[in-house]
């Protein structure tokens, strides 16, 4: 039986292998291979301007997941025009904080940095930006660029730490062969809450199986802060403080539009799910067909078109007329880690420049950054573009340090508020408000 | 002491002591990359989490000094806290049960050597080829209400209204994360158990025949007792992974609705990457699972451990 | 007739276990064929076809980089698991040391630990021994998630052999060793093929290690499979999902099959201790 054994080679080779890890047993706790090569080359080039330097640097670039599509088309269009090269990173969109949290500690932030803009302030407070006010304040069309963004990364010295990456903002649409169908007139969506609520009726009350009023992300605190605020902003109203410590979403306008909803619920005029929906799926069913008319992010408003939806597009209306949106997607700053700061500021500087987002972004059908060129050659004939033109001036982007933990994280007390005035209507909004408050103000 | 046992035939001239300490020795050569990697990648990063409990650490702003014990007290404090300990305990009583008691169903079930049987043990154990993470992401497709089959299925049997998910409401996402866990680990334990059976000696059976016990009988007196520390192995590790779930959770849930599947595990997470982008609490936290651990598997081997006297351990 | 009679009464078993089977594979049978099949809101929206392969294999860096990725570090865990836990094994489980069940019970502990605290610890510490953004620091740490299970293995399976097989060794005149090289290993080669199979499908399938230690290029598979199914305001290519969940399984399973016999052998041959 031993001899038998013996005589394998297999187990010899394996154990040979195991002896050269014996020995190496004594270094084992001290093997590394790779030298840190953080150092890097070109750091503050002299004659910097306005523009930045492109001298062939490799700049590392971190977005999350989301906006893959429109991050990728702005860095390959810089590589093939530039001798700088950025390399783009993707993050799990629930995983950012994590990452970017674990590489601040570290000191490996990547160069270029980008953030949903309900995160940046929260970024921007913990110093997570390089300051660029001198470099914003000189670029010749900062005026002009949809300020949001901005704001988000300004701290309260005013210093500013981030420009517009991708842009995103909440529409109203509508399905028009719905609207046909219940009698309503399928080029005119709604104006004020109050025709949302009849229009939504209006369809519910066609009886379809599967079809909706409207259908909201009950569950899903950020889908309701990007649908909803509009139409508070547009009632003339706040949602929260300027210093972003405050919640004030028990005003007037704010409770009639909980109460819109509950109405709606009552009714019978919410579409099924709504209620559980927590963002994963909240713009499938009007890209179905089930859905007559709710708020939408315009950036799936293409998916829903191409789905072979007859859509109306319209601005987010306020309690009695006014229109407004939420200026969502993501800013873009440059790290403190980063020691190329003028080559990324090239790609910041060329990115926000006519000609990127003419025939980078609006080609790709994207929304631009910059409010004299929300009319140009490609939104002609797009109608969702001249409905964009016309409510960005309005639009808004809350800035507050715990926003997300506010709002977006799950089990927020954004969502509680919302779960209790329209789907239970407990008529406990002034206390939920000040919850909000309380997670704003810590 | 276990020096009599030990080989002697080439060393018997060497005095024992001395060559006790060689055997020392050489043991520890062998055992010398367990203990570098256990330190390296383990012991280090736990002391590591230690200091971090008892330090005012924000994810972003980084270390600001011991602050101990407020972590504590905040953790204790957060209003997740107790919820996700009760949905955690929850969680683990079901899925133990479950997958214990159907570990062994599958096990009886292809226990003797036939083609057939043997078939099916490899579809009970195919499932286990996968990742977590994984197979998370195939029954996130699965329990869509968009893609996946199970949401017209369940509406015509009229468990549900309408297109809704199946994750949307805390039962639905609790039993649909349970489905998966089960899909996922229940070969596995088959298998655990089956080894068990397979050491049951026949002869026992026979005996028990001879007296005339039905199948009942035979399986309370025989086949439970004697699969004791099968059944003690299985359960510590079920009982240990299901109180440190995560991954199934990440991916399929979120911790919501309303955070109502929210693991204490998830919690650990959510406190240091989501809501308060705090590591300090997040660890803190983490140190207390782990002493929560530490008492429930010596409770546990404690209860279990049946006639040997074990190895005081666990896989 | 006794034969039929018996055949039939059969039937509830073979209706029990043929319904279990098809319950165990109907969800990997589903998702292999959804992503070839027509999906709205995916690559593949007409017809049978393998346009959300495609959508897999030009993903960001493409698929041969984070194929590549996962390949290493699936080596590195499975090499450093299957021979640390070896060594190990058989130090747990024919030696007495000063230590010997303090280092056991630590290893084992490593269980005990939620992984998600350590990521920003690892994170640090990884920096300070330069082994940060690694592959090699990556297969490591998945090495030692490995280390419980691979060591306990590997202990009962050295165990489980007679006392003789080695002594007959040793009176050939080799060394502990060669005894081990030379006798043992062949004996505890399931336990070999279970931990390493182990070692290689938790390495081959973690997502949250990588996502935390590594950047840029050196993203493995299943990472670039978690980014993909998000897609702008929360909306899921389930097609794309679904081909990439086909990608990561396929080597998982082949190697399963493959290697099956040993590795239910690995169980057997020394649980029976339990």
């Amino acid at each position: 039986m031993t001899k038998l054994y013996l005589r394998r080679r297999p187990a010899r080779l394996v154990a040979t292998v195991a002896m050269g890890a014996l020995a190496l047993t004594g270094l084992a706790a001290c093997s590394s291979d790779e030298p840190s090569s953080n150092e890097s080359s070109g750091s503050a080039a002299p004659g910097a301007s306005a523009d930045g330097v492109d001298d062939g640097t490799t700049l590392s670039m971190w977005t999350r997941a989301p906006l893959e599509r429109q991050a990728t088309q702005l860095v390959d269009a810089y590589n093939a025009s530039h001798k700088n090269q950025v390399k783009l990173e993707i993050i799990p969109n629930d995983d950012m904080e994590g990452k970017v949290g674990g590489a601040a500690t570290n000191g490996e932030l990547p160069d270029l940095l980008a953030g949903d803009v309900v995160r940046v302030p929260y970024w921007v407070e913990n110093g997570l930006f390089t300051d660029v006010t001198d470099r914003i304040d000189a670029l010749p069309f900062k005026d002009d660029i949809s300020s949001g963004h901005i704001d988000a990364g300004t701290d309260t010295d005013g210093k500013e730490h981030t420009l517009p990456f991708v842009q995103d903002i909440s529409v109203m649409v509508w399905n028009k062969a719905l609207y046909k169908e219940a009698g309503l007139d399928p080029e005119k969506g709604p104006t004020t809450i109050e025709e949302f609520k009849t229009q939504a009726q209006a369809v519910a009350g066609l009886k379809k199986d599967g079809v909706s009023g409207t259908y909201y992300g009950g569950n899903c605190g950020g889908c309701l802060v990007f649908t909803w605020f509009p139409s508070i902003w547009a009632a003339g109203d706040e949602v929260i403080s300027e210093d972003g410590t405050e919640s004030l979403l028990n005003s007037d306008s704010a409770k009639t539009l909980y109460n819109t909803f509950a109405d709606l619920n009552e009714s019978g005029a919410v579409g099924a799910g709504s209620k559980e929906e927590t963002g994963a799926t909240w713009t499938a069913p009007f890209s179905g067909g089930n859905v007559g008319v709710m708020p939408y992010p315009n950036t799936a408003v293409a998916a829903a078109i191409e789905a072979g939806i007859d859509v109306g597009v319209g601005p987010i209306p306020g309690i009695e007329g006014g229109t407004s949106t939420f200026l969502g997607g993501d800013a873009m700053g440059v790290s403190k880690d980063s020691k190329k700061v003028d080559q990324a500021w090239n790609f910041l500087a060329w990115s926000l420049s006519d000609d990127t987002q003419l025939n980078v972004v609006a080609k790709a059908g994207d929304v631009v950054s910059r409010n004299s060129l929300l009319d140009n050659e490609f939104t002609k004939d797009d109608p969702t573009a001249s409905v964009a033109t016309a409510v960005i001036p309005n639009g808004r982007t809350p800035v507050a340090a715990n926003f997300s933990e506010a709002f977006n994280a799950s089990g927020s007390p954004w969502v509680t508020l919302i779960r209790n005035a329209t789907f239970d209507r407990t008529d406990t909004v002034d206390a939920d408000n000040d919850a909000i408050t309380a997670t704003l103000g810590q | 002491m276990t020096l009599t046992q030990a080989p002697s035939i080439a060393t018997a001239v060497t005095p024992p002591k001395r060559r006790y300490r060689a055997r020392s020795l050489r043991a520890w050569a062998y055992a010398s990359p367990t203990a570098a990697l256990v330190l390296v990648f383990f012991v280090i990063p736990v002391v590591l989490v230690f200091w971090m409990s008892a330090s005012d650490w924000p994810l972003l702003a980084g270390n600001r000094g011991i602050n101990l014990p407020d972590n504590y007290t905040d953790v204790v404090d957060q209003r997740m806290f107790w919820p996700a300990v009760g949905f955690t305990l929850k969680y683990t009583v079901i899925a133990t049960v479950l997958l214990i008691g159907l570990g062994l169903g599958l096990a009886m079930l292809v226990q003797e050597s036939t083609r057939w049987r043997a078939f099916m043990r490899t579809t009970f154990l195919l499932p286990t080829a996968l990742g977590l993470a994984s197979a998370s992401l195939l029954f996130y497709a699965l329990y869509s209400p968009q893609v996946g089959p199970l949401t017209p299925l369940l509406e015509k049997l009229g468990l549900i209204e309408g297109n809704v998910s199946i994750l949307g409401t805390p039962t639905g996402a609790l039993w649909s994360t349970v489905f998966l866990i089960v899909w996922r680990f229940a070969g596995f334990y088959m298998l655990l158990l089956l080894v068990g059976l397979q050491g049951i000696p026949g002869e026992v059976y026979e005996a028990a025949r001879l007296d005339g016990a039905n199948r009942w009988q035979t399986f309370k007196g025989i086949t439970l007792p004697l699969l004791r520390p099968s059944l003690a192995l299985s359960t510590i590790m079920c009982v240990t992974g299901s109180l440190l779930a995560f991954d199934q959770f990440y991916i399929l849930t979120k911790g919501g609705p309303d955070g109502s599947t929210m693991t204490v595990v998830q919690l650990v997470y959510n406190l240091a990457f989501e809501s308060k982008r705090n590591l300090g609490m997040a660890a803190a936290l983490s140190v207390i699972v782990l002493l929560a651990l530490v008492v429930i598997n010596a409770l546990q081997l404690r209860v279990l451990r049946g006639t040997d006297e074990g190895k005081g351990g666990k896989a | 007739m006794s034969a039929l009679m018996r055949g039939l009464s059969r039937t509830p078993y073979y209706v029990l276990t043929g319904g279990l089977a098809i319950l165990f594979l109907y969800p990997m049978i589903w998702t292999a064929v959804s992503s070839v099949s027509p999906q709205p809101g995916s690559a593949q929206t007409d017809g049978y076809g393998f346009g959300n392969y495609s959508t897999v294999v030009n993903y960001q860096a493409g698929l041969w980089t984070y194929l590549g990725n996962s390949i290493v570090i699936s080596v590195v865990a499975v090499v450093v698991t299957v021979l640390v836990s070896t060594l190990g094994g058989y130090a747990f489980a024919r030696f007495t040391f000063p230590g010997k069940n303090l280092l056991f019970l630590l290893t084992l502990a490593i269980l005990m630990v939620p992984y998600a605290t350590l990521l920003i610890p690892l994170m640090i510490w990884l920096k300070t021994m330069h082994l940060n953004n690694t592959l090699v620091g990556v297969g490591l740490v998945l090495a030692v998630f490995q280390l419980p299970f691979a060591t306990f293995m590997m202990r009962i399976s050295f165990e489980a052999i007679p006392r003789e097989m080695e002594e007959a060794a040793l009176v050939d005149g080799c060394g502990s060793f060669s005894a081990l090289r030379r006798v043992l290993l062949f004996a505890v080669k399931p336990g070999l093929i279970t931990v390493g199979l182990f070692a290689f499908l938790a390495a081959w399938n973690d997502f949250m290690v990588p996502l935390f230690l590594l950047g840029g290029d050196k993203q493995p598979l299943p990472l670039a499979m978690v980014n993909m199914r998000q897609q702008v305001m929360g909306v899921i290519d389930y097609g794309a999902t679904q081909a990439g969940v086909v990608i990561l399984t396929v080597p998982c399973v082949v190697l399963f099959l493959v290697l099956q016999r040993h590795y239910v052998n690995g169980f057997m041959s020394g649980a029976l201790k339990g």
